[in-house]
């Protein structure tokens, strides 16, 4: 067993299941997105990414790409938040924002999979 | 350029995932923090506040309480955040500008920029393998003339001497071990206008990895390599090193062309030296027995040349075991005793070819003092004292990296030039001279330049239609001056070469064929204004019949 194997896996899969917890509810209800729930989603999406910074493999390229992917909708969602909040209605906003981070949650399902992929092909 | 930028990021991984999570713990406790707005309501920051707030915290900019007065609880936590925050900031920074100053990154990002200015080269290039002495001449007359240089060398010193230097063109330079084959890609051994590799070490065993790394690469391109010793040289001619170069073996042979055959000397320097300059007026070795001192590489070449001039030399030499010298007086020759024993004062002249100039020096002053009729030949080793040649002004001083440069050269400015100094090579000094005088009349008492013509539908459009046309092109029209077919350009055709048969000094009535090639010598002028000639069919009908080609549509149509 590897502890940065373990760290690795551990910001990927959480990146995942927080942006799922925020996708997760009514589409246009703000009580069911809590924006604590975006922001862990942000930060731990952003260490995902730089821990996979510098592999040089083919495998490593893609895994790259798509945690640029979900990073570049969630903060897209992040600033929506900031900007629009409060000088447009809820309801409305909060479905831009929910189908961005639904976005996201495709990039990062597709971020697990290449990982649980991987794994599997090392056969160990 | 990618991988240099994983290698940052890879690097940076750290400090980044440090920063981040300073900066959300810190946001985070900030919006958790109690707060009171300006109205005394109960009040928390948002998400975006926080984040604008730490910003400008971290790094040290602070623009203070913003948007309300804090509460202590905000207060507190801000304190607290000033440190977990602008800690990781600086050594974000300092991680940054370390990176920035590792000399294995900084190496890597000369090499991709010196391989990019390669790659960018849109017109024909040589490279060079060292920037010593010899290449650095070599360098400089082929900028003059136009030719595109790359330069590799290993010592940083040289290259900064190159940078100071002024060029016509940009030179590209990289400090590394030519013997690398990763070097020589990175100077464009692949690149396809890439037209041939000079390597002039004076360490063999290095220009020998050079041609063997090059011709493994890239079979076609030819390689100019110097080699002193003659194995290296046989080395490099069995897997096909195009010209070796040895500048003892090469000044031996000038000096017996001097002695038989002066005018042929002047023709080979003339046509290979640097435009522009003139050249003294070169002085003719008597004839009688010589005195040489020093019997090394140097020392042989000129003895075996001048015996086969027919001429009786005595031999100095301090160490007659190891350089294998029979017959030989020892000793250094820098003391009068030793010069005197070789017969100074029936002598007719002095060759010091030691490998240390400031013995040369001295025995050529003893020996000057001695009989002062003496012709007297001088090897200059090191540049550093050029002022004290300069000062003895010897007859002759043999500059090896001179030699070099000019042999190159001659390989170098076109092939045709090559053929055209070895044939020259066995005519007879007449011939030579009234070439000579007959360039001088023509193109001036300055280096003209030289160039070669291929007549075909790419290089010689006009021409190569004129021929297919079966309308006659001599090579006189070639020489004429398309603003007045009356007069003449300043340019000798040297050579002509039809099916790989070269004539030389063609007859200007000669008419040309496609697929010829030609060799001309003339003023700079005259380089420049002939492609009008080859390449324009208004120009060259003018010249060829003296008529002016109508060029507009409604010109013609009014001509017809």
């Amino acid at each position: 067993m590897n502890l940065e194997k373990v760290i690795f896996g551990f910001f990927i899969v959480l990146a995942m299941t927080l942006n799922y917890g925020f996708f997760l509810g009514e589409i246009d209800n703000p009580d069911h997105h809590h924006v604590y729930e975006l922001y862990a989603a942000i930060v731990v999406s952003l260490i995902a990414t730089v821990l996979k910074f510098g592999d040089r493999t083919q495998v490593g390229a893609v895994l790259l790409s798509t945690s640029l992917a979900a990073d570049l909708q969630l903060i897209a969602a992040a600033i929506l938040w900031a900007i629009m909040g409060g000088s447009m209605d809820e309801a409305s906003l909060m479905v831009y924002i929910v189908s961005l981070s639904g976005g996201a949650l495709m990039a990062n399902f597709v971020s697990v999979i290449l990982l649980i992929s991987e794994t599997i092909s090392q056969r160990r | 350029m990618n991988n240099i930028l994983f290698l940052i990021l890879r690097r940076l991984r750290r400090p980044l995932i440090v920063i981040i999570l300073s900066f959300a713990i810190a946001i985070v406790g900030l919006t958790l923090m109690p707060g009171v707005d300006d109205k005394g309501n109960p009040w928390h920051m948002s998400v975006f506040q926080a984040f604008y707030v730490i910003s400008y915290t971290a790094t040290t900019i602070g623009f203070g309480e913003i948007p309300y007065p804090y509460s202590h609880a905000q207060r507190l936590w801000l304190t607290m955040s000033i440190y977990l925050t602008v800690i990781p900031w600086f050594y974000a920074l300092g991680k940054i500008i370390t990176l920035l100053q590792d000399t294995a990154l900084r190496q890597a990002m000369t090499t991709e920029r010196f391989a990019k200015s390669v790659r960018l080269i849109q017109e024909p290039f040589y490279i060079l393998c060292s920037y010593g002495e010899s290449a650095s001449v070599l360098a400089k007359a082929l900028d003059d003339k136009g030719i595109r240089v790359v330069v590799i060398e290993s010592m940083q010193e040289r290259l900064t001497e190159l940078e100071l230097t002024d060029t016509n063109n940009v030179i590209p330079s990289l400090c590394a071990d030519a013997k690398l084959p990763d070097t020589l890609v990175h100077a464009g051994v692949h690149h396809p206008l890439c037209s041939g590799v000079v390597t002039l070490t004076d360490n063999d065993q290095v220009n020998l990895a050079v041609a063997v790394a090059v011709k493994l690469m890239n079979p076609d391109l030819p390689v100019l390599a110097r080699a002193e010793r003659e194995d290296i040289a046989a080395n490099m001619a069995s897997f096909g090193t195009d010209h070796i170069i040895n500048p003892y073996v090469l000044f031996g042979e000038q000096l017996a062309v001097r002695v038989h055959a002066i005018g042929t000397y002047i023709l080979h320097e003339w046509l290979t030296d640097v435009p522009g300059d003139t050249l003294p007026p070169p002085e003719c070795p008597p004839m009688g027995r010589w005195i040489v001192c020093g019997y090394g590489r140097f020392g042989k070449s000129v003895v075996k040349n001048l015996e086969r001039e027919h001429m009786t030399t005595t031999i100095v030499e301090a160490m007659p075991e190891l350089t294998g010298c029979e017959n030989c007086i020892v000793g250094s020759g820098t003391e009068a005793k030793t010069l005197i024993e070789a017969g100074v004062h029936d002598a007719v002249g002095i060759i010091a070819g030691t490998d240390n100039d400031i013995n040369n020096l001295s025995i050529v002053m003893t020996a000057y003092e001695l009989n002062p009729k003496l012709f007297v030949i001088v090897r200059k080793n090191g540049r550093h004292n050029n002022a004290l040649f300069k000062k003895f002004d010897a007859n002759i001083t043999m500059q090896p990296h001179d030699i070099i440069a000019h042999e190159c050269l001659a390989h170098m400015i076109s092939p045709l030039l090559a053929q055209f100094l070895a044939l020259a090579r066995n005519q007879s000094n007449a011939w030579a001279n009234a070439l000579v005088s007959h360039l001088v009349s023509v193109v001036g008492e300055a280096v003209p330049e030289t160039w070669a013509v291929t007549i075909n539908s790419k290089n010689a459009s006009a021409v190569a239609a004129f021929i297919q046309q079966n309308r006659g092109v001599t090579l006189l029209n070639l020489t004429q001056d398309p603003a007045n077919r009356q007069k003449y350009l300043p340019v000798v055709p040297l050579m002509l070469l039809r099916n790989n048969e070269p004539w030389l000094l063609p007859a200007e009535s000669t008419f040309l064929n496609e697929g010829d090639q030609i060799l001309f010598c003339g003023k700079p002028m005259a380089k420049s204004t002939q492609p009008r000639l080859l390449n324009s069919h208004k120009d060259l009908t003018y010249i060829v019949d003296g008529v002016e080609v109508p060029d507009s549509l409604i010109w013609r149509w009014l001509k017809s």
